[in-house]
């Protein structure tokens, strides 16, 4: 085993075996299921809770038409409103229909027992509307009516479609890509601060513990700080994996309990077709159908899964080899917070591109900000969801391992002289000028 | 080859401070050779740049008489001034780590850390932290990983600095039993009498330079020709020696 490789697996070990690590990687995907999971759950809690309107009809012609929405029962009645009034137990409110409805449509009333919304008053009204308008209709005599009126009837569905550059298209889902550029984004900033941090205390406490002149005796001090670096970023990697494993299975338990099966039918049918036509049947939303859609589709999550590996690994190093180069010229976290600023302000500014990105992926500052490389992993990642074109892609990767590549050359020219300074905290123009020292 | 480790006209400045001025040393096989010197002269520069921690600013290290190699290091073990160790480490899995990256296999360094572990009586000490350790158990368990992967070399800077006397006495016989057994050592040390005790060879570093080199008796001999002490034939202390040649050079400079 050459000896970067023993480092490595020392790092990754003592690390992986901590209890923190455990419980992070376990609980936290879990905690994001479970969170999504109490969303979905409240949501069709509400909806179970139907409202219940006896309907007095001195009409005797809309009673019995009016349609029952999902939250709204329409139950005709015999009794008066007096009777109701004084025994009311599943009752949620009394709606009035005067005898000239038809010609005086505005003869109506409602009385409830608890307060009520503008969105339930609405809907009782449109019920109303469409049985008056009916019986309006019937009037004029016409054959065969309910078939023309059901022939007219239309609905139009707005289908998105993205045309990349060989031509094909494809439906795509905004709903999705926000979300997972949201959340790789996100997850992106998150990573590269908390490992990148986590190198630089591991510097800080090797040259605490005095442990680094014996290390150095045994290694170079760049292959000692590469060790540490990989090491850390296998450990990155590892919890991400094990959290896309978790949320993969999670997802796909919660997506056969809660889905409906015709709606996961349709969607696993992928095409934008079926989709639209589902969404038509059903009155689900269409985005979320094709959300769905896109949801299931391996390649493009594959896709978007290995885009944040690739950026994930660059950034990392990219932020890694300063981090690094900070912990080595500190004796402790505290005299580290002033060097960590240029460290940080690259971070932020690549957190609010990315959330620039999301709004508007094609933008000047999106385009920008996903190709150089101190902001391009966070705003990539957030981009790509939404479709970037390859050359844009390889730019961005090619331009963060050049600039990775200098970052840790630089980093390690400043490593190996810090690790033996003590006491004095140093300026950045001491810190350039060990670049320059004899190794 | 005569000399295990030669240093010929080694100089390296840190920005404005010189720390090592065109020293030159050669170490015999075979030796315990006494690296000496006051506070700030140079000594740790010198013996980090003989570990390959630093390299001179010009100047050669011979190691076994060829231009020391990376992989010298392999055959070199080095218990440094300020001894470290990683603190949530356990105390076994430290020691296997150090020695594999002195290139033995984990099996062999396995074997030969308990038997160390046996000889000084912390066998028990394998599966704990080294947080859990007290100072003077750390300093054995930072021997064993200086001495497991048996150097031919072995470079103690200030090795009785921190433990107490019965311990000391322990860690003097172990490398005098390890010399025995063939290696070669440099020690730096502030402590005269474990000088006169234990050294064959002697260097005297004052201010980046090498001031005073040779056999004990060679030393004695130049330092006790012109002293009074000579007529009752009674060898001049260690450490009159040091001050005195430390004296010398500072009032020329």
């Amino acid at each position: 085993m050459s000896k970067i490789s023993i480092i490595v697996a020392r790092e990754f070990n003592e690390r992986v075996r901590k209890r923190s690590f455990l419980i992070t990687t376990i609980l936290t995907p879990l905690l994001m299921v479970g969170l999504v999971g109490a969303m979905i759950a409240m949501m069709t809690l509400r909806s179970g809770d139907i409202k219940r309107i006896e309907v007095i009809d001195a009409s005797g012609v809309v009673a019995q038409e009016l349609e029952n929405s999902g939250v709204i029962e329409f139950v005709p009645s015999e009794r008066s409103l007096e009777e109701i009034n004084s025994y009311h137990p599943d009752t949620w409110g009394v709606l009035t229909i005067g005898a000239d409805v038809v010609d005086n449509p505005s003869n109506v009333q409602l009385y409830t027992y608890s307060s009520s919304t503008l969105e339930t008053e609405t809907s009782v009204a449109r019920a109303i509307e469409s049985v008056v308008e009916a019986e309006k209709l019937k009037r004029y005599d016409i054959e065969n009516l309910p078939r023309i009126l059901d022939e007219v009837r239309t609905r139009v569905q707005l289908t998105a479609f993205k045309v990349d550059d060989s031509g094909s298209k494809k439906e795509s889902s905004s709903v999705l890509a926000m979300g997972l550029a949201y959340a790789l984004g996100f997850l992106m900033y998150m990573f590269v601060l908390l490992y990148g941090a986590q190198v630089m205390n591991g510097v800080i406490e090797e040259k605490n513990s005095k442990v680094l002149e014996v290390m150095v005796s045994s290694v170079r001090p760049f292959q000692l700080m590469m060790g540490k670096i990989v090491g850390i970023a296998l450990v990155a990697v590892t919890q991400f994996v094990i959290w896309v494993a978790i949320l993969a299975i999670a997802g796909a338990a919660m997506v056969n309990t809660l889905v409906p099966a015709d709606l996961l039918t349709a969607a696993q049918a992928g095409t934008p077709a079926a989709n639209f036509s589902y969404a038509e049947l059903s009155g689900f939303d269409p985005d979320m159908v094709a959300a769905l859609s896109n949801a299931m589709d391996f390649s493009y999550i594959g896709k978007m899964l290995a885009v944040f590996l690739v950026f994930f690994v660059g950034g990392y190093l990219l932020y890694a080899g300063m981090f690094a180069a900070v912990g080595s010229a500190v004796d402790n976290v505290q005299d580290s917070q002033q060097f960590q600023m240029p460290i940080t302000l690259p971070l932020v500014l690549g957190l609010i591109g990315m959330i620039n990105a999301m709004q508007d992926p094609t933008s000047g500052m999106a385009f920008w900000l996903s190709i150089i490389p101190f902001t391009s992993p966070m705003v990539m990642v957030a981009r790509v969801p939404y479709g970037v074109p390859a050359w844009e892609l390889i730019l961005s990767v090619a331009l963060l391992i050049v600039s990775f590549i200098v970052m840790v050359w630089l980093a390690g020219k400043i490593y190996r002289v810090g690790i033996f300074m003590y006491g004095k905290k140093p300026t950045f123009r001491e810190l350039a000028k060990w670049i320059t020292y004899k190794s | 080859m005569k000399y295990i480790i030669e240093a010929q006209h080694v100089l390296k400045q840190y920005g404005a401070f010189r720390a090592l001025d065109d020293v030159s040393v050669a170490i015999p096989r075979g030796s315990v050779y006494g690296l000496l010197g006051p506070n700030g002269a140079g000594k740790t520069t010198l013996i980090r740049i003989m570990n390959r921690i630093t390299a001179p600013d010009s100047g050669r290290i011979l190691f076994d008489g060829h231009d020391i190699q990376p992989s010298d290091v392999e055959r070199i073990g080095y218990l440094p001034e300020e001894r470290g160790l990683y603190k949530k480490m356990r105390v076994g899995e430290q020691v296997l780590y150090f020695a594999q990256l002195k290139g033995l296999s984990r099996a062999e360094a396995t074997r030969r850390a308990k038997e160390w572990f046996v000889r000084f009586r912390i066998e028990e000490w394998w599966g704990k932290k080294v947080e859990e350790l007290s100072k003077g158990m750390a300093q054995k368990v930072q021997f064993v990983t200086t001495v497991l992967h048996r150097p031919e070399l072995l470079i103690f800077d200030e090795p009785f600095s921190g433990f107490d006397p019965l311990n000391a006495e322990l860690l003097k016989n172990e490398m005098l039993r390890l010399r025995d057994e063939g290696a070669t050592i440099i020690f730096s040390t502030h402590n005269m009498a474990s000088v006169e005790e234990v050294c064959t060879h002697i260097t005297l570093i004052n201010k980046a330079r090498n001031i005073l080199s040779g056999t004990l008796d060679e030393v004695r001999e130049r330092f006790g020709a012109t002293e009074v002490r000579e007529v009752v034939r009674m060898s001049k202390s260690m450490n009159d020696i040091f001050i005195e040649a430390v004296g010398q050079t500072n009032s020329a400079l």
